[in-house]
């Protein structure tokens, strides 16, 4: 037994009871307590990680005989740092934002809390470990989102986000009870071990268990990572206090990310559930970001960019990117958390200076004087725009992992790098500047630095984190038949391309305004749709109020008895 | 005789309709501390009924009328926990959780439990249960009734009052690292996976139901007379208790599991 790794989870744990014990009416006490354990959990996180990387071998640790093992692979221990790293950021943030705030000791012990558990959860080698963690995740956000009682409106959110982690709890219990009933163990390497000798060897309701659970922990991951249909809460996370909105934000709701990959033995032999989430983080990613671009509520909008984000993160799943969905996720998590702490500082900076700098875009917005546009000429940008990221994008790839590069899943994430990187380009090329060389050669040197880095990267990371034959089984997992797989290809490929025609004619033939003005009822109506969030959580709330007029009809007849 | 066993064990561990005579016997209980009293004693008897009184009554019925009963059991339990998602009144919530809780021991006794398995399943659902009692009548002394959602913000004017209606309120729903939590699980274990969805949908319904409790008792801004808290005695006894019951589902969750 390895006390060093034992010791890990337990030493939040162990801050939070000190501080609920001895000092609860001690501010700095409970302050100082709480970062230092971080600070500890965070070393130790980096001191296992950095032995693994030198010499270690994945191994399972026991704490108790039936349950609380501690599975020490390489994702716990890359989870295990950038958990304790973002929750050391968020406690040091903390203890001067939160100081006024009542119950400030209480606030420490529950972050103290939550990051024990997740430390937990992350690196549950066992079924009931796993389900004992998940369940406390939600239990535990539910009040460090409704930190200031005062507030209804953080009572009524943390409970849309309770209750959408408990629709999420199902379907992991299910998929749990059917390994532990399907091989007789609740161990997870057991179980794991167990399909990779024989993926298809025990059927249920005429499906494999591999099948059935891949689609059960996708759907779990699904509300964890608010995915279209169960993301209404999201965006509203923000009635929370700041820190626990970043912690929300880059840390929580990557659960769904973290859980694809925990369970990416399975999904090694079955292709349906990588299809459903492929779909639905396709959905999610489009719709995330058409609702981020119409908020007019900064902290929503932020709120959508992340429901967005979820949905490339569990995209790449789908695509049988399992590693790099990682190396997202730990991206996302440091980039959103950078956002959220900062605002404080942007809000407060923006109100001495505004520091727009009196270029020509504001000169013309917000002077409403005329500018003569500077831009480079069109076909040179045309071609910049469309070439650059496919040659960058393909040698990058091409250098580091010649082997994936004929994976039908590679591909499409290449292309919508490619995508990404046009609009990217484009976008530059629409902005004026004074000289509009310059401003190009900055975007693009940009650009090939991102992708460099970006590919070298997830490369290691997928090194790290998967065998050779690992990540090849994923790959062809998420395969499908060449046919559709084409067709697919041409679809996507039409779109971004009829997208970027209509948005050069809409703009060159102020073709927005003619569409308002001939079909202005239509225009309002998707206006209405998209701004009331697609009426998705009013749906909601008319059913709830509908089964509680039910329930409450019951209770009177039967005399609450 | 064993008709009669069944039928008595069946408002005992409350199967529905006969669990509305439970619900009447609880509610009719003297006094907070006679209503926990109940709660904890009533569910006891019937396992020691079940147990005690010669051949288990439940196995010696037909397979089919087994089924039945088992059916009627799962209904009992999401019928109850779906009325208590409207319930405001604390001890009204508390014994229509405790019946969707407590009558899914059926399924522990269809499924051969020991019976200090079961008697350990009852605990862990009624003792969360009896608390909410006690804590319901000493907040019907300091507001004249134990309803919530009427005034908001009882976590500030009674933060120890509330922690401990709040804490008992999670032990009931199975929330981890509580008893009841190892239970259920047990209840899974023992169940064929055909047999898991109706259980799903009253974790659903239970968390819904928790969630709604804790938003009236927690939220909002107290405008009512001026309250005073429990003292720290009673406080730390009810936290001892708590913890304790916590523990004991962390260390000997291999009894409350039956794994």
């Amino acid at each position: 037994m390895d006390p060093l790794a034992i010791i890990v989870p337990f030493v939040p744990a162990l801050a939070a009871l000190l501080i609920f014990a001895v000092l609860r009416h001690s501010k700095p006490g409970a302050a100082r307590l709480s970062v230092l354990a971080t600070l500890v959990t965070f070393l130790l996180s980096l001191i296992l990680l950095g032995n693994y990387v030198a010499v270690g071998l994945p191994r399972v640790e026991y704490i108790g005989q039936i349950w609380g093992s501690i599975w020490l692979d390489p994702l716990t221990l890359i989870m295990w740092a950038f958990v304790s790293g973002i929750s050391l950021l968020v406690h040091m943030y903390s203890v001067r934002y939160m100081i006024e705030e009542p119950n400030y000791p209480r606030f420490f012990a529950m972050l103290d809390l939550m990051t024990a558990t997740i430390l937990f959860m992350v690196s549950a080698a066992d079924l009931i470990t796993l389900l004992v963690a998940w369940f406390l995740v939600g239990v535990l956000l539910y009040f460090l989102l409704g930190h200031d009682t005062d507030r209804p409106a953080s009572g009524r959110y943390a409970f849309w986000t309770q209750i959408t982690y408990r629709v999420g709890d199902l379907p992991l219990w299910l998929a749990a009870f059917i390994l532990y009933k399907s091989y007789h163990s609740l161990a997870l390497p057991v179980i794991f071990a167990q399909i990779a000798a024989a993926p298809n060897a025990v059927q249920i309701w005429g499906m494999t268990v591999p099948a059935w659970t891949g689609i059960l922990v996708a759907l779990a991951a699904f509300a964890r990572s608010a995915q279209f249909l169960l993301h209404g809460w999201l965006p509203y996370t923000m009635d929370g206090p700041t820190p626990v909105s970043a912690l929300m934000h880059a840390g929580i709701v990557n659960a769904g990310g973290f859980l694809f990959n925990r369970f990416a033995p399975i999904f090694e032999y079955t292709g349906l559930a990588l299809h459903i989430a492929f779909v639905v983080g396709l959905i999610t990613a489009v719709v995330g970001s058409a609702l981020m671009l119409i908020q007019n509520d900064v902290k929503r909008s932020l709120g959508y960019s992340t429901m967005g984000q979820m949905g490339f993160m569990v995209m790449e799943c789908g695509l049988g990117a399992f590693p790099l969905a990682v190396f997202h996720l730990i991206a996302h998590g440091f980039f959103k958390a950078s956002l959220f702490l900062g605002a404080g500082n942007a809000i407060g900076d923006a109100r001495a200076n505004d520091g727009v700098p009196p270029d020509p875009i504001y000169v013309y917005i917000v002077e409403r004087r005329p500018t003569k546009p500077l831009r480079l000429p069109w076909l040179t940008a045309a071609a910049l725009t469309i070439l650059v990221p496919v040659l960058v994008l393909s040698l990058s790839h091409f250098f580091v992992a010649t082997h994936l590069f004929f994976e039908q899943g590679v591909i499409v994430l290449l292309f919508f790098a490619w995508v990404t990187g046009a609009q990217a380009l484009f976008a530059a090329h629409k902005m004026t500047h004074t000289n509009p060389w310059q401003l190009m050669g900055g975007i693009l040197g940009s650009f090939v630095l991102v992708v460099i880095g970006y590919t070298l990267i997830s490369h290691y990371f997928a090194r790290f984190l998967y065998s050779h034959e690992a990540s090849l089984r994923l790959y062809a997992s998420a395969s499908i038949g060449i046919l559709s797989y084409e067709v697919l290809m041409i679809i996507l490929a039409l779109l971004f391309v009829g997208g970027w025609v209509l948005t050069f004619f809409g703009d060159a033939q102020n073709l927005g305004e003619r569409i308002s003005q001939r079909w202005q009822g239509g225009y309002l109506a998707i206006y209405a749709l998209l701004s009331r969030e697609l009426y998705i959580n009013d749906l909601y709330v008319r059913v709830t109020q509908l089964l509680l007029s039910a329930s409450r009809r019951l209770n009177v007849w039967l005399r609450w008895s | 005789m064993e008709w009669i066993v069944l039928l008595l064990a069946a408002v005992l561990l409350p199967v529905f309709p006969l669990s509305w005579i439970f619900n009447r016997l609880i509610g009719s209980a003297p006094g907070p501390w006679g209503r926990a009293l109940a709660i904890l004693v009533l569910p006891q008897l019937g396992v020691l009924l079940l147990y005690h009184t010669g051949p288990l009554a439940l196995l010696l019925l037909p397979l089919s009328l087994q089924r039945i009963w088992l059916m009627l059991v799962l209904f009992t339990s999401v019928f109850y926990a779906f009325r208590a998602v409207s319930a405001r009144e604390i001890s009204i919530w508390s014994r229509l959780m405790a019946s969707s809780g407590l009558t899914l021991s059926w399924l522990l006794v269809a499924n051969g439990a020991q019976v200090h398995s079961v008697a350990l399943f009852v605990l862990a659902l009624s003792l969360p249960a009896a608390l909410l009692m006690i804590w319901a009548g000493m907040l019907s002394d300091r507001m004249g009734g134990a309803y919530l959602g009427l005034q908001g913000g009882l976590a500030t004017v009674l933060p120890r009052l509330s922690a401990l209606i709040t804490l008992s309120a999670l032990a009931l729903v199975a929330t981890p690292i509580f008893p009841s939590f190892f239970g259920l699980l047990q209840v899974f274990h023992r169940l064929d996976l055909a047999w898991l969805w109706p259980l799903l949908l009253l974790l659903l319904i239970w968390g819904w139901s928790a969630g709604r409790f804790l938003q009236d008792l927690l939220f909002g801004i107290y405008r009512g007379e001026p309250m005073v808290d429990l003292g720290l005695g009673i406080t730390w006894a009810g936290a001892v208790v708590l913890f304790f019951f916590a523990l004991s589902g962390l260390i000997w969750s291999g009894a409350w599991t039956g794994i």
